[in-house]
């Protein structure tokens, strides 16, 4: 018998640019939802693609336009070379580990995988970009020659850093860590995009000038060295264009050599799943110890095994770990951002309240389809109610320190001590009212929260029930405290400002009994619906 | 089988639609107490829906379900405490170790805790995963999950444990494991209800069997009756569910020719 003959090269690209054609068609045969957003994307980027080329044709004559379109060559192959590491999944053509199997070597691997790389939104993206750049600053036939190979050079590069850091990075990709990492990574950009809004909102009221030096740096950075090559012909320094171009050619070959080198190593070498047991032994170890510690002040029975299991979800559920630092560290910064923007108020300590308080609205949900393990221990309302009572618990331990610190923060950056009592004292009863909701919500409006994806909470469909949930949850929680609400307007009005301390206690008291009110409520409700609420939190 | 005799499982005109779909079409089963039951079928054949509703995880359109004379949806303590499940295609808390969820799982059930972590240490030790107590069970193998559900099930000592498709990616040396162990439950007097389409498997464990299709049962009843004059239950099912027998091998005659 003769192996079989491997595939042509010409046939191998044919092949790979049909896959990738093939995966982008079937962008369109989702459900009619998602179809809504892959077409929306696809027009949102072709009019911004539009809006930016204008931008830079318009830019052409200025004698600082290479200033901008360099440094702009740099960020776009920096974002090519790391946002698809924070959003796997975007390109399947990029897991090389599906293509283990063929028998394929690496090198018309490379030339195949970069020709499905060519195809897609994003290149076409980019391609614009690069267009639009050459239009500003070629100036002269040389120049717009030279144009031609610095942008096919500046695209290339674009996409091979893509592939070869991806290609670099697979354990992490594939790994469970590595993709949780990428969960919490989608926190950072957010942050860090509002950063980049700053800066160019900054930017346009700005001369181009004051890029120059950046620009001077750049300029030896490929793919900037690509586009600045075009300016440089335009002025009639071919020496500088050519070396510019070649030393992007030069940097091209050698991260295709890296990414076809790591692309064997990748092919040849072990599956991350199969990991010995071993390996995070240690680290398991500690957590265990700590979570002994912990379990040992805990109270026995449900209530404790419960509350530990809270408490461990929080710090080890990436998901519901980020969803508690945002919780933290927005209800804080929102007064502080104010305050400092001289819209400080004390009475901002209840926005961050009601953002902690919520958190237990959809607390079957984060169960996911786990919750049948608590469904098959309940079996009477008061199981049901010792179960609401211990997460209610859990969230309490932070949710009350929490609380008092954002009021104590709040009182010394506005400086109203005076009414920081009284706020207090509200913001111990919202917690108590946001509780006694929580419970009644999640069990009338339980959804799944997907396991993947950074900006999904909500599993597809169930949109309408969580935020239904929430703001009628919010409404009647603040309804709830209405008459602790008209005590302190009734004090305040009154002059009795010494009595004002009187609320703290008295907030405290009226938000336990509440709580226990609202647990009490829901208890039964949870144990008629156990079903109902497992198939609602099992769709992610 | 003495009519006088509790069944473990008693299920009356159980019925459950998706829609147009009808899963479970009418469902009268008695499963006698005290032996290896086999549920198997084809995918799709309703098993995960059956079992589902017989132990309280989805609700019935209509129809009936008692164990050891207690009725699922009226009586759902007394139900809830006899009998240990491990359900097929839902997650555990994952985000514990394996002897956490354990301890988790006993004080749920009530059970107080030094019984719960000497019934753990047990249960860990004998189905051969004290190695990897610490590790959270995400990172568990199938074959290690199948095992830590099922000790989370058997935490409280049930009278019936239903177990949905328990050997579905294990490997043999953790499928023997389960196996020692679910031989030795039963052998104690409690039933045991799985499901599978592994027809050798069900062969080699079970002594009665029920056979589902298009969710319907087609035949029950122990298994040599079952059986009946097939050779191996096997070719039994495949004659009961329709099976398409015989070879269409003609249009893959290239299949082992020249290369």
């Amino acid at each position: 018998m003769s192996a079989p003959a491997l595939p042509s090269l010409p046939s191998l690209l044919g092949t790979f640019a049909h896959l990738k054609l093939s995966l982008l068609r079937n962008g369109l045969r989702q459900s009619s939802g998602r179809k809504a957003v892959y077409i929306t994307s696809l027009v949102l980027t072709a009019l911004f693609a539009a809006l930016e080329l204008i931008g830079l044709i318009a830019l052409r004559g200025n004698e600082h336009a290479a200033a901008l379109t360099v440094p702009l060559a740099v960020l776009l192959a920096l974002g090519w070379a790391f946002v698809p590491l924070f959003f796997p999944g975007g390109d399947e053509t990029l897991d090389a580990s599906k293509l283990v199997m063929l028998p394929l070597r690496p090198t018309p691997l490379v030339a195949a995988l970069m020709t499905a790389s060519l195809i897609g939104i994003g290149p076409a993206f980019t391609l614009i970009l690069f267009v639009g750049s050459v239009i500003a600053t070629a100036h002269g036939v040389a120049a717009a020659v030279i144009g031609v190979f610095g942008a096919a050079l500046a695209l290339l590069l674009c996409l091979a850093l893509a592939r070869a850091v991806a290609t670099a990075n697979a354990r992490l990709l594939t790994s469970r860590k590595g993709r949780e990492m990428a969960l919490l990574s989608g926190l950072i950009i957010a942050v860090g995009l509002q950063f980049v809004n700053l800066g160019m909102a900054k930017l346009n009221t700005l001369h181009l000038a004051r890029l120059e030096p950046l620009a001077d740096i750049l300029r030896w950075v490929p793919p900037g060295s690509a586009l600045d090559a075009v300016r440089a012909a335009g002025e009639g320094s071919y020496g500088l264009a050519a070396g510019e171009l070649a030393l992007s050619a030069a940097v091209l070959a050698a991260v295709l050599w890296w990414w076809q080198r790591s692309l064997a190593a990748v092919m040849v070498s072990a599956d991350a799943s199969t990991v010995s047991p071993d390996a995070s032994r240690k680290d398991a170890g500690r957590a265990a110890d700590k979570g002994a510690g912990l379990a040992g002040l805990l109270p026995a029975g449900r209530t404790g095994a419960v509350m530990l299991r809270s408490l461990r979800y929080l710090s080890r559920d990436p998901k519901t770990r980020m969803a508690w630092v945002s919780a933290l560290v927005i209800g804080l910064i929102v007064p502080a951002v104010n305050a400092a923007q001289g819209n400080g108020s004390i009475y901002f300590a209840f926005f961050a309240t009601t953002v902690l308080g919520m958190h237990n609205y959809n607390q079957f949900g984060q169960d996911g389809s786990a919750f049948w393990m608590v469904l098959q221990t309940i079996s009477s309302p008061r199981d049901a109610y010792a179960e609401l009572r211990s997460r209610a618990l859990a969230v309490a331990l932070i949710a009350v320190p929490y609380t008092t610190l954002v009021v104590i923060v709040s009182a010394a950056i506005t400086d109203n001590w005076r009414d920081m009592p009284m706020v207090w004292g509200l913001c111990l009863a919202l917690v108590g009212a946001l509780f006694a909701t929580a419970a009644t919500t999640s069990v009338r409006f339980p959804y799944s929260i997907p396991q993947e994806g950074a900006f999904k909470n909500v599993a597809p469909g169930q949109n309408g029930i969580a935020w239904g949930g929430m703001l009628l949850g919010a409404l009647v929680s603040a309804a709830l405290c209405t008459p602790l609400i008209v005590a302190a307007v009734w004090l305040h009005s009154a002059g009795a400002t010494g009595l004002l301390w009187a609320l703290v206690p008295a907030g405290a008291g009226y938000g336990l009994l509440i709580a226990w009110a609202g647990l009490r409520f829901a208890a039964p409700r949870v144990a008629g619906r156990l079903p109902e609420i497992l198939a609602a939190v099992s769709k992610g | 089988m003495g009519q006088d005799v509790i069944p473990a499982v008693r299920i009356e005109g159980l019925w459950k639609r998706f829609g147009e779909q009808a899963a479970v079409a009418g469902i009268d089963l008695e499963i006698p107490a005290g032996q290896f039951i086999g549920l198997v079928g084809p995918n799709g054949a309703g098993k995960t829906t059956t079992l589902s509703m017989v132990t309280g995880l989805l609700r019935p359109d209509s129809g009936r379900v008692e164990i050891g004379g207690h009725d699922v949806w009226q009586d759902p303590a007394a139900v809830k405490a006899r009998i240990g499940v491990l359900p097929e295609g839902l997650r555990m808390f994952e985000r514990l170790s394996g002897r956490e969820l354990l301890a988790c799982t006993g004080r749920l059930r009530g059970l107080p805790g030094d019984e719960v972590d000497k019934r753990a240490t047990q249960l860990l030790d004998v189905l051969d995963l004290a190695g990897s107590q610490h590790k959270l069970v995400i990172d568990y193998s199938t074959g290690m999950r199948k095992k830590i559900g099922l000790a989370a099930a058997l935490l409280h000592n049930p009278e019936v444990l239903f177990l949905d498709e328990p050997f579905e990616g294990v490997d043999p040396v953790s499928a023997q494991t389960i196996r020692k162990v679910l031989e030795r439950y039963t052998a104690s007097g409690a039933t045991v209800v799985f499901s599978s389409h592994v027809m050798e498997l069900v062969e080699s464990l079970c002594s009665w069997v029920a056979v589902l299709a298009a969710g319907r049962i087609r035949a029950h009843g122990p298994l040599a009756e079952v059986r009946g004059e097939a050779p191996t239950l096997q070719d039994a099912f495949l004659s009961l569910v329709g099976g398409r027998a015989g070879a269409e091998g003609e249009n893959l005659d290239w299949l082992g020719g020249a290369r």
